[in-house]
C-alpha cells in the first residue's frame, strides 16, 4: 500500500504542474489531490468518522452507578443493620462488608473499592439516649466522581434512616404523622439540570470534543497536504487561488461536521440539535478558519509528515484551555489571553451553546466575531508567509 | 558476538542521531522544549488549585429577611459568586444561555410563609448541566447552603417548641455524617487532573518520537546506511554530511535524486539482532536521557508539598521510565510495521490521543463500558496512572504496586525485540522503503 502511494508521488513529482492561480481551478486542483492521497483523505475524512465512534466509547454507560463500598459495622445492633440494609438498597452504591478499617483501605488501595462508612459502637444505644451520634463516611479523594458517589449513595442512606428515627420521636411528642414527616428538611432543594437532563458525562464531554477532533484532524490533513505541495514546489499560487484551496478543504470539512452534528450525537442519544440553523452558520464559519490556519502551519512546517508530528499531542492542552471542563476564569492571566489564538476557544463554547443548549446567535456573537477575526488573522499570516517563502528553492 | 562490538554500536548510533539533532531543530525540539513546554504549561493551568466563585444568578421572588439570608449565604459560599438578581425567568435564561451565569436559585414567593407556617419551603437550583464541572460544584455548594439554612430553620423552630439549644441539634438529626475525603482531602485539581495529565502528554510525545525516530530513516531510505554504520562504522558520518543535510531538509526531490542509484547497494548482506538492539537503544539514547529528565520534574511538581515515601517515588520513577522507554519502541513498532513514517504516525496517534479517556481518571474505570475496559486494559497509560495514584496520592503500601512496574518492564523489553525484530525485517526490504 505505501509502495504504492510512493509511486504516485513521484509521477507527481516527475510532471511540475504549475499550480492553479483562479478560485474555481485551484479548488477542483485540491479536491484531486484530497483525494488522491491516500494520507491527507485518512485523516481529513475518515479518522474523524472513526473517532466519532471511538471516543464515546468508554462513556457509554453515562451515569456511574453501583460503585463498590465497604461498610464497617462495629455497632451490631438492629439500627446498623438498618443502615447496612438503606445502604446496599441505594442505586449508587455496591456494598460489601469488612472486618476493619484496614482491610477496607486495603481494599481501596488495590482499587476494589472506592469508600466505606464505619458505624462505630454504641450507635444505637446514643440515638436512643438521645445523644449526637455520628458515622463516618470516608471516600477516596483520588477519584473525583466516585468520591461524590461514595458521599452521596451513604449520605442519602444515612439521611433517610436518620429522618426516620425523628419522625418517630415527633410522633412520640404528639405531633401529627403526616407533618413530622414534612417537616424532614425546611429548605429542601430541587435540582432541574438543564439541557443535558440526565447528566450524562458523554453527553457533557463529547460534544465539546468533537470540535477539537474536527479541528485537529483538518489541521493536520491540511497542514500535510501543504506540505507535500511544498515538497513538490506545488504550495505557491495567488491569493484567490488560496481561497480556492480553503474553500474546498473546509467544504469537505464542512461535510464531516454534518455527520457529527446530524448523527454521531443523535446515534449516542446526546442533547442536539437545538439550534440546527445557527450550528450550520457556526461550521461554515469555523471550517475555512480552521483551514487557513491549516494553510498557515503547512507553510511553516513545510514537510509531508511534520504536521502530525507537531500537532498530535496538542488536543488535551488546547481543551483544558477551552474555559469547557475547567473554568477559564480560573486559568493564570496570561493564559487567559493567550488562549483566544486557537479556533476551538470560541469555538467548543459557541458549538455547545448553539448545538447543545439551543442559544441564539445574537446571544453566541462574541464567539462568532472571535472565529471571524481569527480567519482573518491566520490569513493575514498566511499571506505574509506567501510572501517570505521563496517560489523556487535557491540552491535547487 | 563481542562485547566492544555491541557497545560500539551504541556509540555509533548515539552520535549519528546526536548528529541529526543538532541540526534539525523540530526534531530537537520534540525531545527537549516541546515536552518541557507542556509540563509547565499544563502545571500552570492548574496553578489556582481549586474551583471557586462560579458566577449564578438568584431570582427573589419572596423579597422577606429568610430569602435576603438565602442570598448571602449564597454569596459566602467560596465556590459561588452571586452575579446579578434576575426579576424574570426569561432573563436568567438568557443569561445562562450568553454563559454570563451558570445556574440561577429561584425562591419561590412563598418562601417565608412556608417556613413560619412550619411547611417545607424548596429552593429551586437550574443548573447548567451541559458544563459537567460547573453545574457538579454548583450542584454542591448550593445543597450546602440548603442544609445550613434548613438546620438553621429548624434549630430555631425547635428551640421554640421548647427543646433546649444544646439539644436541638441532636434531635435535627439524631444521626450525622462526619464525610471524610481520604487523600487529596482539598480536591487539589492539580493533583487531580495536572499529575494524571502530564503523563498521558509524555507518553504521546514519546510515543510520537518513537515513530519519528525509525520512521525518517525508512521515509528518507537511510535505514540500510544506519545500520551499515552503526556496525561497521562506515560510511565516516564526516563524509557524508552533505547527504544529510539534504535528506535533512528531506523533500522528495532530494532523497529519490540521491537515493534511488544506491539504495540497492545500502541493503545490508547479513543484519545482527544484537547489534540492532543495542543500535536502537543508541538512536534512541537522547530521547530517553530527555525524557527521564522531564519525568523527575513532573514528580517532583507532584510530590514536592507532601510527604512521599522515598521509596513509592522510586517505583513510580521506575514506572514512568518504563512507560516513556515502551512508548519509544511502540512508536517505532507501529512505524516499521506499516514501512510507513505517516501510517506510524497515525497509529500512535489514534492510539494515545484519546488513552486519558479510556485511562479511567476523570470517568472512573469502573463505570467505563465493558468492551471498553478491554481496550483501556491494553493502554500502558492506563496501568501506569494506576501506580501513579496508588503510590502518590493514595500513598498505598509499595508492594500493591510493584507488580505494575514489573509489569512494565517486562513490556518494554518485549517492546525493544520486537522494534529490532521489525527493523531487521524493514532491512530485508529495501523495495518497500522510502513511503510517504
Amino acid at each position: 500500500m505505501s509502495a504504492q502511494s510512493n509511486n504516485t508521488h513521484s509521477k507527481a513529482t516527475s510532471t511540475i504542474t504549475p499550480a492553479s492561480q483562479s478560485f474555481w481551478t485551484s479548488f477542483i486542483q485540491t479536491f484531486k489531490d484530497v483525494f488522491g492521497d491516500k494520507g491527507v483523505l485518512l485523516m481529513l475524512i475518515i479518522a474523524p468518522i472513526i473517532y466519532g465512534f471511538f471516543y464515546p466509547w468508554p462513556y457509554s454507560s453515562e451515569v456511574v452507578n453501583h460503585v463498590p463500598v465497604g461498610i464497617i459495622d462495629h455497632d451490631n445492633s438492629n439500627l446498623s443493620r438498618t443502615l447496612v440494609r438503606y445502604a446496599s438498597a441505594s442505586p449508587y452504591l455496591d456494598t460489601e462488608r469488612f472486618i476493619n478499617e484496614q482491610a477496607a483501605k486495603e481494599a481501596i488501595w488495590s482499587d476494589q473499592i472506592a469508600g466505606y462508612m464505619v458505624i462505630p459502637t454504641g450507635l444505637e444505644e446514643q440515638v436512643q439516649s438521645g445523644e449526637q451520634a455520628h458515622v463516618s463516611v470516608l471516600g477516596n479523594g483520588g477519584y473525583f466522581i466516585l468520591n461524590k458517589n461514595v458521599q452521596l449513595g451513604f449520605s442519602q442512606a444515612v439521611g433517610t434512616v436518620s429522618a426516620g428515627i425523628k419522625v418517630k420521636k415527633s410522633i412520640a411528642k404528639g405531633a401529627y404523622a403526616s407533618t413530622a414527616a414534612q417537616n424532614t428538611q425546611a429548605v429542601p432543594l430541587r435540582i432541574m439540570p438543564l439541557y443535558n437532563q440526565t447528566e450524562g458525562y458523554g453527553a457533557y464531554v463529547v460534544p465539546a470534543v468533537s470540535v477539537i477532533i474536527l479541528q485537529q484532524t483538518l489541521l493536520m490533513a491540511t497542514a500535510m497536504l501543504i506540505g507535500t505541495w511544498y515538497e513538490q514546489r506545488r504550495h505557491s499560487t495567488s491569493v484567490r487561488g488560496w481561497l480556492g484551496r480553503i474553500g474546498a478543504l473546509s467544504s469537505l470539512s464542512f461535510i464531516v461536521g454534518c455527520f457529527y452534528y446530524g448523527w454521531a450525537f443523535e446515534l449516542h442519544h446526546y442533547p442536539r440539535g437545538q439550534n440546527m440553523l445557527g450550528t450550520l452558520l457556526f461550521l461554515a464559519l469555523f471550517c475555512p478558519t480552521v483551514a487557513t490556519l491549516g494553510c498557515v502551519l503547512g507553510l511553516w512546517f513545510r514537510q509531508r509528515e511534520r504536521s502530525m508530528q507537531i500537532l498530535i499531542f496538542i488536543s488535551l492542552p488546547i481543551f483544558f484551555l477551552s474555559g469547557y471542563p475547567w473554568p477559564a476564569d480560573q486559568l493564570p492571566q496570561v493564559l487567559q489571553v493567550i488562549r483566544w489564538l486557537v479556533p476551538t476557544t470560541p469555538a467548543i463554547n459557541t458549538s455547545v451553546q448553539l448545538n447543545q443548549m439551543g442559544a441564539s446567535i445574537s446571544q453566541v456573537a462574541i464567539g462568532f466575531y472571535a472565529l471571524a477575526g481569527l480567519w482573518l488573522l491566520y490569513f493575514v499570516l498566511l499571506l505574509f508567509l506567501r510572501k517570505r517563502i521563496p517560489q523556487r528553492k535557491a540552491y535547487l | 558476538m563481542h562485547l566492544t562490538k555491541l557497545s560500539e554500536a551504541f556509540l555509533r548510533s548515539a552520535a549519528y542521531e546526536r548528529r541529526f539533532l543538532a541540526k534539525n531543530h523540530w526534531d530537537f525540539s520534540m525531545v527537549v522544549w516541546i515536552p518541557l513546554a507542556t509540563v509547565l504549561l499544563i502545571w500552570w493551568i492548574f496553578s489556582q488549585t481549586q474551583i471557586t466563585d462560579l458566577p449564578i444568578g438568584v431570582i427573589d421572588q419572596d423579597n422577606s429577611a429568610v430569602a435576603n439570608t438565602a442570598v448571602r449565604y449564597l454569596e459566602a459560599s467560596p465556590t459561588l459568586t452571586v452575579r446579578q438578581l434576575y426579576y424574570s425567568q426569561a432573563d436568567a435564561e438568557a443569561a445562562i444561555l450568553q454563559r454570563d451565569i451558570y445556574a440561577v436559585v429561584i425562591i419561590p414567593e412563598d418562601f417565608s410563609r412556608n417556613i413560619l407556617s412550619s411547611q417545607p419551603a424548596p429552593l429551586t437550583l437550574q443548573v447548567n448541566a451541559q458544563y459537567g464541572t460547573h453545574s457538579g460544584i454548583i450542584q454542591a455548594g448550593v445543597q450546602a447552603v440548603a442544609s445550613t439554612l434548613s438546620a438553621g430553620v429548624e434549630i430555631k423552630r425547635l428551640v421554640k417548641q421548647g427543646v433546649a439549644p444544646s439539644q436541638a441539634m441532636t434531635a435535627y438529626a439524631p444521626i450525622s455524617v462526619q464525610r471524610i475525603s481520604l487523600f487529596n482531602a482539598a480536591t487539589n485539581y492539580q493533583q487531580f487532573l495536572a499529575s494524571t495529565v502530564i503523563p498521558a502528554l509524555l507518553h504521546i510525545l514519546a510515543m510520537v518520537i518513537g515513530a519519528t525516530t525509525i520512521g525518517r530513516e525508512l521515509r528518507d531510505k537511510n535505514i540500510g546506511r544506519w545500520y551499515r554504520f552503526i556496525d561497521t562504522g562506515k560510511p565516516h558520518l564526516t563524509l557524508s554530511k552533505t547527504s544529510k543535510t539534504t535528506s535533512s531538509l528531506s523533500t522528495k526531490q532530494d532523497s529519490s535524486n540521491n537515493k534511488t542509484s544506491s539504495s540497492s547497494a545500502k541493503v545490508p548482506h547479513s543484519v545482527s539482532l544484537s547489534v540492532l538492539v543495542f543500535g536502537l537503544l543508541g538512536k534512541y539514547f537522547w530521547p530517553i536521557l530527555a525524557y527521564s529528565l522531564w519525568s523527575a520534574l513532573i514528580l517532583w511538581l507532584a510530590t514536592s508539598n507532601q510527604n512521599i515515601n522515598i521509596m513509592s517515588l522510586m517505583a513510580v520513577y521506575a514506572g514512568f521510565l518504563c512507560l516513556m522507554v515502551l512508548s519509544f519502541w511502540l512508536g517505532a513498532i507501529f512505524t516499521l510495521n506499516s514501512f510507513s513514517l505517516r501510517m506510524g504516525l497515525s497509529t500512535t496517534g489514534f492510539i494515545s490521543a484519546p488513552s486519558y479517556a479510556f485511562a479511567g481518571v476523570t470517568f472512573p474505570y469502573i463505570a467505563i463500558s465493558d468492551s471498553a475496559q478491554y481496550w483501556s486494559n491494553a493502554l500502558p497509560l492506563t496501568h501506569y496512572l494506576k501506580l501513579h495514584i496508588a503510590q502518590l496520592q493514595m500513598q498505598a503500601p509499595i508492594a500493591i504496586s510493584l507488580p505494575i512496574v514489573y509489569g512494565l518492564i517486562l513490556a518494554a523489553i518485549i517492546a525493544l525485540v520486537l522494534a529490532a525484530l521489525l527493523t531487521k525485517r524493514a532491512l530485508a526490504h529495501p523495495e518497500r522503503w522510502g513511503a510517504r
